[in-house]
């Protein structure tokens, strides 16, 4: 069985790592984290590295979501519509096995754009500035790698569950939707509604803000929740929707 | 002559058998009586188990998709080391039939064997055994032909090194570390073939072989499918081009709306079709008294003149006595040619076309 699943997963990465966008997201992320920490203050000079996650996780909580979803949102569809799931079944691996495998793969292919990026960005900031909170910095790269598969895993349940891959696409663009603007909206609504304006906000808020994996990376860091809670909350949404996605394509006709 | 010794899949005694290359053997085993067939193949030297007589089996097979019934009550075997031609109109149910054989459909009802074996039960191992060219051959884009063959034999636990020598034989050696996106149907098609044979399988499924090849294409195919079932391999073809059925397949099964509506051999179809085969007869001149004669024979169902030949369908009996009749006129015979009933004709008369 882990023999099949390293196959599928080196497979996946091979044919992902491939695409030079993977290759410019990860230029892109180390860019990014150079200006916050450089243009960042008014100063014009190497920030420590809590302001500059504090400035780059806006961002980064819009963008490392939409690298997820591009990149599973159609591993399953997009192979069922285009007839190479079938043939791969004909092989012997099982259903199981091809799930975890794309999501390894994927996961690594994720994981090292985040993981190149970021760490460039990190030692160049680090060379630059005193005593840097290394801790921190690398909690940083474990959420943001966790929050990329969380919503590569979500993806992975959309290109399962969904008929057509361009179904699919529209499914997770309303996820991003979703979760980055009108989340928002509800959350304030519901925060109206229960404390009727009372100025103070009350602990099950924030507890509430976990549901969401991109409110629960911002909350890095910011003392609303202890650390270890976000990174947990992270780490269910990287497998719940992968658990998901093996029931409906374990049912699944090609 | 070579020994084998075969595992009884009843019982599990070892039984040790001798025979000569290609020979099929019937064996029974001395332990437990299960019966079942034994063929000494040329390139396999470590057959594990006593082979079953039907290497796919498939029982009462129904399949509905949102409500209809795209497979209906569907039974039929394939013999063990034949080529099986599996032939319907479009949308009779052939692809959902591969389909379930393979597991990529859940049936609705019924029960595939695959070489004895449930599929609903370690299908995995059945599949190490399975060949399978689907209608719409595709690969990974991003990876090249090689990566593609390595990715797949790595899966089958195939040997790496097949790869290069096949795409070799298929004429792709050159085009190896190309890209597959930049490919064209042609080429895919046969990646495609290469990839099914990978691993030398036991069964090999296959539909719509020739879909996209040109015609050294399509003979390259028709001699590999000789070739493997030569070795041994079971072959399982869904085709559209019914002479390339005709050309190589034993036997026949035509399914229509979802019903198996017959399954045989073609001369045996065509028997119980009362199908006559034609008869041409080549003659230096062609007369009103050779054509008068021919008339009388009895047992002649349509004669047609065209040129200086003499086209009579008739049974094989009545063929002679053609002959005789057209000597005795007088008439100088060139040549005589059987031309025996074609798939078209057993095929458009089970589908009513």
């Amino acid at each position: 069985m882990v023999h099949s699943i390293f196959i599928v997963a080196k497979k996946e990465f091979m044919d992902n790592f491939r695409n030079n966008w993977i290759i410019a997201l990860s230029a892109i992320l180390a860019i990014l984290a150079l200006l916050a920490s450089y243009f960042g203050s008014r100063d014009l000079e190497w920030q420590d590295f809590e302001f500059t996650i504090r400035i780059i996780i806006m961002p980064v909580q819009f963008l490392i979501p939409i690298i997820g979803l591009m990149l599973g949102y159609a591993t399953i569809i997009g192979e069922i519509e285009k007839g190479s799931m079938g043939s791969l079944l004909s092989h012997p691996v099982t259903r199981n096995e091809i799930i975890l495998g794309k999501f390894l793969g994927l996961g690594s292919v994720i994981s090292t754009t985040i993981f190149i990026g970021f760490g460039i960005a990190g030692v160049i900031i680090a060379i630059n500035i005193s005593n840097p909170d290394v801790g921190l910095y690398i909690l940083f790269i474990v959420a943001s790698i966790l929050l990329g598969l969380a919503f590569m895993s979500l993806s992975l349940f959309f290109s399962s569950f969904f008929k057509k891959r361009s179904s699919a696409m529209v499914g997770v663009i309303m996820l991003w939707i979703f979760f980055n603007m009108f989340w928002g909206f509800l959350m304030f609504g519901l925060l109206i509604f229960t404390t009727s304006g009372g100025l103070s906000t009350p602990d099950w808020f924030h507890q509430l803000q976990l549901l969401n994996p991109t409110v629960a990376y911002s909350y890095i860091n910011q003392n609303f929740i202890e650390n270890h809670w976000i990174i947990l909350s992270l780490i269910a949404w990287s497998i719940i929707p992968m658990i998901l996605a093996f029931l409906i394509f374990k049912r699944r006709d090609i | 002559m070579v020994k084998r010794t075969v595992i009884c899949p009843n019982c599990k005694n070892q039984v040790t058998l001798q025979g000569s290359s290609r020979e099929k053997i019937y064996v029974t085993c001395p332990n437990c009586n299960q019966k079942g067939v034994f063929t000494f193949l040329e390139d396999k030297t470590d057959l594990k188990t006593i082979n079953q007589s039907y290497t796919i089996e498939v029982n009462n097979l129904t399949k509905f998709y949102n409500g209809f019934k795209a497979v209906d009550n569907l039974s039929f075997n394939v013999k063990q080391g034949e080529i099986f031609g599996f032939l319907g109109p479009n949308g009779a149910g052939k692809t959902t039939t591969i389909k379930s054989i393979l597991g990529l459909t859940l049936s609705s009802l019924g029960n595939i064997k695959i070489n004895g074996s449930d599929i609903r039960k370690n299908f995995k191992e059945i599949k190490k055994n399975i060949g399978y060219q689907p209608e719409r051959v595709a690969f990974y884009d991003n990876l090249t032909a090689l990566q593609n063959l390595y990715f797949y034999s790595e899966i089958k636990n195939a040997p790496k090194k097949d790869c290069m020598k096949l795409l070799g034989e298929f004429g792709l050696k050159d085009l190896a570390n190309k890209r597959v996106g930049t490919f064209s149907k042609g080429m895919t098609q046969k990646l495609g073939l290469i990839r099914a044979v990978l691993g030398n399988p036991s069964l090999l499924i296959l539909d719509e072989p020739s879909i996209g090849l040109d015609p050294q294409g399509v003979l390259l195919v028709r001699e590999k499918i000789r070739e493997l079932n030569k070795r041994g391999t079971t072959v399982f073809i869904s085709s559209h081009i019914l002479s390339e059925v005709q050309e190589v397949c034993d036997r026949v099964g035509i399914i229509n709306k979802g019903v198996l509506i017959a399954q045989d051999t073609i001369s045996e179809l065509s028997k119980k079709l009362k199908i006559k085969p034609k008869i041409i007869v080549e003659l230096e001149k062609i007369s009103d008294r050779i054509v008068e004669a021919v008339k009388k024979v009895e047992g002649i169902d349509k004669l047609e003149i065209s040129g200086n030949k003499i086209e009579i369908i008739c049974d094989s009996k009545t063929r002679g006595k053609v002959v005789l009749a057209i000597g005795n006129t007088g008439g100088n015979i060139l040549n005589v040619q059987t031309k025996e009933t074609s798939l078209e004709e057993v095929f458009m008369k089970y589908t009513g076309g």
